[in-house]
């Protein structure tokens, strides 16, 4: 599993690719995606989750709305225009991030 | 898919409330979360409340949930423009839930931002006097300070070689400029005269120096040949209206022809003089004399760039050696030196004064107009902030005293997610949002109390409503005084521990009970200490007002400019005597009030030796006609008064007290003779001629200058043929009947010549003008600072009984009186103000003796003065408590018992 410290400056792209790729989503959801697109090894903590997707939201990248499941309520959410046009801009920045770090590590990334 | 039932879901939003989960929208994901990934392990076979429990573990129990909680609202305020709408909207509704406490800080604080507004703008105006001049850091004026027969002047006239020697001797000298006053001119076309009183003359290169900005004419050849006059736009217009007056010829005092060869754009309310005619002193005799001694010009020049002026003052004192010494030598006799002239206490120096300190830090003899005094500046701006800060105590006092209004209000949000930070910012746009509506409202009290001001202030301010950088500074001013009024408040109201607050604790404490305490015994140490400043500075302008001043000032008419009457002067005054309306007349400049002729002279007893300093005095010398002391009600005190009877009295002369002191005559002093030079035909003492005189009467010493001053020697004699104003005593008791006798007769005599006239007492009360000022200033600040802190007062008062409204109920079933349930509550503000006496009365005691160690003739302050401001501030605060006191004891107890 890798470490959470690792996961923090790339959290808000990932959520924003696995949106891109699955439209509307809950937060379990979320998690749940990562989970297995990961093999298990990126887990997703609820305490980071939340707050990140508040912040999109307020920052105007994702939208919500809000289903009636008997008592309880569930927010999915989905990427709006700018999220959306946002999503390859932060992916490219990661992708090159990574080769980056794979050059000043001396490693060959498979 | 395992489902989770109704109740499980109970159970889940239960317990997630037990830990602190509860803000809108985030229990509801949170839940929606939690049941996911309890369905999950559920389905993997797991009872409901271990899945329960793992779910929660991955949270981090409740800790992790209440962290997340935090984050989620953190990351929702990532738009500050939202949260500070929510803030404005609650502010708002505060304020309107709270109408008369809002009303109460508002008023105060409009009132008191209002003064401030004016002070601010007067500020500004007085120090940009003389900024607008080009080059106006490099103008300088020379100022002497001269010590010679025991009499003190420091004063602006300097020698009229000066100037040329500046410029031809001091290479760090760019251009000078001197002018020479000679008094009001008459100006006409042809036949009828205006009177110009700010007329001045000035050597060439006034423009030079001063980059006036001209309409018309050429700056360097303005003022160059003799009879030339450059004029401001505004006397162009009065004398040529509708005409270029480039060029016209103006007859001056009905004598001089001159031609107007510039006129210049009015000099701004921001100068230190504003002449509407200059005329040329080209050709001028007396200009160009070579003679150090005279001191008859104001002396100004353009310093190069780079230059120093220290170093430039420091070369002054050769300059008066090389130049002045020789002269004074000639007169004083030739065993003359500069040791021995220093050594018996005289001193001739000459300092350079820079055009920026002329309005604040200037006031020598000689000045163009009055100036300001800095001191005033710095006492009015302490006096607005001390007006402010009293509005701002009230803001804080009402906020904290309300507190336990409040403290569940600041409770329930704290539960409900609120971070101390946010309450705080809560309370902060609270009195911001006051502060601006407080401002507007100012801006509006400025703009009616300007009118009022100017009045006062003799200014003439407008407010900046067309200045971008007004509106700017008012709107930062707003914030500033906001956040001041408020961060007390809102610290101390955020840091309210929800719990206790909650369950009823309000642990308002004896911190803020102090803190509260102290800040109205401010508010009214302050009160106090300027309702005692008012109160001396009217006793002592009483004072001077009804003192004896030596001479009467009542019912005397100055007819001035007589000179323009010409060889009328003498037939006119019998005129106006003959009207019976009159009982004496006298010609003589030399009135005991500001604006009389002065003249100052050495003399000595006769037979000493005036080249022995010591033997000099210097001493006032009037040029009076017969019916003066008679017509000004002057008291000889010896001997008698000038008589035509006595052809001898042609030589004669007339003392007062003071100079009988000074003179300290050997024997009797009737009779004593006294002696100084005589003129010399071409100007200057002749010293090989004595002019004689012999005492034939003393009078009583009179008041002649500000009672500031102490009684000074005066001479005086007759003289025939003085210039000057006539001065009527009149019997009648309707003063606008004489006038309009005088002026009648004036108009038969004098046709085309301006009637200028005024009466003693008022010319007398001018002189304490700035003192009247002061004490009307001090006035409206004193009841405007009571008029706050009683607000202040009405309020706390109002709340205290609010408070203690059971408590009161309860006393009064038990059969308390009304009364003294109203003393019960004004009890503890009374101490305060009592307190608040104690300590504004020694302040007061040190601001005062300051303010009147400048008079030489001062009223006494006793005891009962303090006392009597005490008692009034007392007053008018007890009758503000027992209103609000007498309302809630009045009250029927069983109203306030009833509920609970």
């Amino acid at each position: 599993m890798h470490s959470p410290e690792l996961l923090k400056g790339t959290l808000q792209t990932i959520i924003l690719k696995v949106l891109k790729d699955h439209g509307r989503m809950y937060g379990y959801e979320i998690t749940q995606r990562v989970k297995e697109l990961s093999d298990s090894r990126l887990l997703l903590t609820e305490g980071a989750l939340y707050p990140t997707l508040h912040k999109l939201e307020a920052e105007g990248l994702l939208k919500t709305e809000t289903v009636l499941l008997g008592k309880r309520i569930r927010k999915y959410y989905t990427l709006t225009t700018e999220g959306k046009s946002l999503v390859r801009e932060r992916v490219n920045e990661l992708v090159d991030f990574i080769k980056t770090m794979s050059n000043v590590l001396q490693v060959k990334l498979a | 898919m395992e489902s989770l039932t109704k109740d499980h879901i109970d159970y889940i939003i239960k317990d997630l409330s037990y830990r602190g989960i509860v803000a809108e929208g985030v229990q509801e994901e949170l839940l929606d979360h939690i049941c996911s990934v309890t369905e999950t392990e559920m389905d993997k076979g797991s009872r409901f409340i271990d899945a329960y429990h793992l779910a929660l573990r991955s949270f981090g129990h409740t800790a992790g949930l209440r962290q997340t909680q935090k984050q989620i609202i953190k990351a929702e305020n990532t738009k500050p423009m939202d949260m500070l709408r929510n803030y404005f909207t609650i502010a708002l509704r505060n304020l309107r839930k709270y109408r008369f406490y809002s009303f109460i800080n508002i008023a105060g604080l409009s009132i008191g931002l209002g003064i401030c507004l004016i002070i601010v703008l007067f500020v500004v105006n007085e120090l940009s006097y003389d900024k607008h001049f080009a080059n106006a850091d490099r103008i300088y004026r020379v100022r002497s300070e001269i010590t010679f027969g025991g009499s003190d002047s420091r004063m602006l006239y300097t020698p009229s070689p000066l100037a040329a020697t500046l410029a031809s001797d001091f290479p760090e000298v760019e251009a000078t400029v001197h002018f020479r006053n000679r008094g009001s001119y008459l100006v006409k076309r042809t036949d009828e005269n205006i009177k110009e009183p700010n007329t001045m003359w000035a050597s060439k290169d006034f423009f030079k120096v001063f980059q006036v900005p001209l309409i018309a004419g050429n700056p360097a050849t303005a003022l160059a040949e003799p009879n030339s006059v450059a004029i401001s736009k505004t006397l162009a217009d009065k004398l040529f209206p509708g005409e270029n007056a480039m060029g016209q010829t103006l007859i001056l005092d009905n004598q001089i022809t001159a031609k107007v060869n510039a006129i210049y754009q009015d000099l701004p309310a921001q100068t230190h003089f504003h002449f509407n005619l200059l005329i040329s002193l080209e050709g001028d005799k007396e200009s160009t004399e070579n003679r150090w001694y005279s001191n008859n010009f104001q002396t100004y020049f353009l310093l190069r760039k780079d230059a120093d002026p220290k170093k430039l003052e420091s070369k002054l004192p050769q300059l008066i050696v090389d130049r002045a010494m020789p002269q004074l030598k000639e007169i004083l006799g030739a065993d003359f030196s500069m040791e021995k002239f220093k050594a018996s206490g005289n001193k001739l120096e000459y300092y350079v004064q820079p055009l920026s300190d002329i309005h604040l830090l200037s006031n020598y003899t000689g000045e163009f107009e009055p100036n300001f005094d800095i001191t005033y500046i710095y006492l009015f701006a302490a006096i607005a902030a001390f007006i402010l800060i009293i509005a701002c105590i009230n803001f804080m006092n009402l906020s904290t005293a309300r507190s336990a209004n409040r403290a569940k209000e600041v409770g329930i949000r704290k539960v409900m997610g609120s971070f101390r930070s946010h309450l705080m910012r809560q309370f902060l746009t609270e009195s911001v949002l006051l502060s601006i509506l407080s401002m507007l409202l100012a801006m509006g009290i400025a703009y009616l109390l300007l009118p009022v001001f100017n009045d006062l202030s003799g200014r003439a301010l407008t407010m900046p409503f067309k200045s971008g950088l007004f509106y700017t500074i008012i709107f930062l001013a707003s914030l500033a005084v906001g956040v001041a009024a408020g961060f007390y408040p809102s610290f101390f109201l955020s840091a309210f521990k929800p719990v206790q607050v909650l369950k009823g604790h309000v642990a308002l404490g004896m911190k803020s009970g102090m803190v509260r305490s102290a800040l109205v015994v401010f508010q009214f140490t302050v009160s106090i200490f300027l309702v005692i400043g008012t109160m001396a500075v009217y006793r002592q302008l009483n004072y001077i007002q009804t003192k004896k001043l030596g001479f009467n000032k009542d019912q005397v008419l100055v007819v001035d400019d007589a000179y323009a009457l010409g060889t009328n002067r003498v037939a006119y005054k019998n005129e106006v005597m003959n009207t019976g309306k009159m009982e004496s007349a006298t010609m003589s400049g030399y009135l005991p009030v500001e604006g009389g002729y002065r003249s100052d002279n050495p003399w000595w007893i006769e037979g000493r030796d005036p080249s022995m300093q010591e033997n000099l005095v210097s001493i006032q010398n009037w040029r009076i006609d017969y019916d003066y002391i008679k017509t000004l009600g002057m008291k000889i005190k010896e001997g008698r008064d000038f008589s035509q009877e006595f052809p001898s009295d042609s030589s004669a002369v007339i003392l007062n007290e003071a100079a009988i002191k000074t003179f300290n005559f050997p024997g009797e002093v009737i009779g004593s003779r006294i002696a100084t030079f005589a003129d010399a035909p071409g100007g200057g003492p002749d010293k090989n001629k004595l002019q004689v005189l012999t005492v034939i009467g003393v009078v009583e010493n009179f008041h002649f200058q500000s009672l500031r001053e102490n009684f000074s020697p005066v001479m005086m004699f007759i003289s025939k043929g003085g210039g000057g104003p006539i001065s009527f005593r009149f019997k009648s008791e309707d003063a606008q009947e004489v006038i309009s006798i005088a002026e009648a007769k004036w108009k038969a005599m004098a046709p085309g010549q301006p009637f200028t006239y005024y009466f003693l007492d008022d010319r007398f009360n001018n002189m304490y003008a700035a003192e009247m000022r002061l004490g009307k200033v001090f006035g409206i600040f004193a009841t405007l600072a009571i008029l706050i802190a009683c607000l202040g007062l009405f309020a706390l008062t109002a709340f205290t009984a609010e408070q203690r409204t059971k408590e009161i109920g309860i006393r009064k079933v038990l059969g308390a009186s009304i009364s003294s349930i109203v003393l019960l509550l004004s009890k503890e503000f009374g101490k305060l103000i009592l307190i608040a006496f104690v300590l504004a009365a020694p302040l007061a005691w040190f601001g005062i003796d300051w303010w009147l160690k400048d008079y030489s003739y001062r009223t006494e302050i006793g005891v009962g003065l303090y006392l009597l401001a005490g008692l009034a501030a007392f007053l008018v605060a007890w009758i503000t408590m027992s209103f609000q006191s007498f309302r809630a004891a009045a009250s029927n107890p069983v109203k306030s018992l009833r509920s609970e």
